[in-house]
């Protein structure tokens, strides 16, 4: 059984909660949102959105399997 | 000089004069059909998509959450003061609606995450698939997931669904998964809701203990902010 709560107030004590939440805040923010139909006016340099979303949904999927690996680990060495 | 829009929202009359969003702007709250919204001057045509901007923005919605729920402006949405103001009055029952809708809720997240080497169904391996080709269907099959994750995401969706029932009022979930992610899922909960939704989730993952569970939140409404009119006419879904 594993499970991560991440309640997202900003004072994240652990280095990887913290690198979850970033990772949490981005997946949230890219790609989601009120969008402005009719005159385009999502106005994004260069990249993607699409692309960078999937990016960041797969690298916190990543990290949050590499956190509960060590968190794993730890609690079977102790 | 356009305007870069975070939020549109009810019930705010002035910021903190310290609120700084995207580029380093002061944030200043605008007035338009009744309704708050935050925003920024911005002098470029187009918005970096970086992490300094990204949380950014997230930190400017965020800082109205506590007083109000904000509808959150899709990431790099750039508006000239006249389309800001035609969108707003256009669509202003719509968004009136939308905000009744939503009030005085919050978005709390599920992702869930698996091991997908003891499903049943394996990787084809071809013996006549040339090496370039077994490596890119692998590949697509590490990304897309397979055929038997897609139909256990599925269960797992309405299982999820189940358990939350109480304490949710509205769910998106996506089951297009990866390799490893079999679902995501948004929540609409209300606000004194929120401590029962996490007893719930924290439930759920006791009578799946092979699953991996992401809980976050909460956050402002970044699944729910799309009035039904936007999402039809952008995306043509009924």
């Amino acid at each position: 059984m594993s499970f991560e709560q991440i309640i997202v107030s900003g004072n994240a004590e652990q280095l990887e909660e913290s690198e979850l939440s970033l990772l949490e805040t981005l997946d949230h923010v890219l790609n989601r949102g009120l969008v402005i139909a009719g005159e385009i006016t999502i106005s994004v340099a260069d990249i993607d959105l699409v692309f960078v979303g999937l990016n960041v949904l797969l690298s916190s999927v990543e990290t949050a399997n590499e956190v509960l690996q060590r968190r794993k680990d730890t609690d079977v060495s102790a | 000089m356009k305007l870069y829009a975070y939020c549109l929202t009810e019930g705010i009359d002035s910021l903190p004069d310290s609120l700084h969003g995207i580029a380093g702007a002061t944030v200043s709250l605008i007035k338009v059909e009744g309704f708050s919204l935050l925003v920024s001057d911005f002098a470029a045509d187009a918005v970096p998509v970086n992490r300094d901007n990204a949380l950014a923005h997230a930190a400017v919605v965020r800082s109205v959450l506590d007083q109000t729920t904000p509808l959150p402006f899709r990431f790099g949405t750039l508006v000239t003061p006249p389309q800001l103001q035609g969108y707003v009055t256009a669509r202003r029952d719509a968004l009136q609606t939308k905000l009744e809708l939503v009030r005085g809720c919050v978005e709390m997240s599920v992702k869930i995450i698996w091991d997908p080497k003891g499903s049943e169904e394996q990787p084809s391996h071809d013996a006549e698939m040339k090496p370039g080709t077994a490596f890119l269907a692998e590949k697509r099959r590490q990304i897309l997931g397979s055929e038997a994750s897609g139909a256990e995401a599925k269960r797992i969706a309405g299982w999820l669904e189940e358990q939350l029932a109480d304490t949710v009022r509205e769910t998106r979930i996506n089951t297009n998964t990866t390799d490893k992610l079999l679902l995501t899922a948004a929540h609409l909960v209300e606000r004194g809701s929120v401590e029962r939704y996490r007893i719930a989730v924290k439930n759920a993952t006791l009578v799946r203990p092979e699953l991996h569970f992401l809980a976050s939140g909460p956050w402002p409404l970044y699944s729910f902010a799309n009035i039904d009119l936007e999402f039809k006419t952008l995306f043509g879904v009924s």
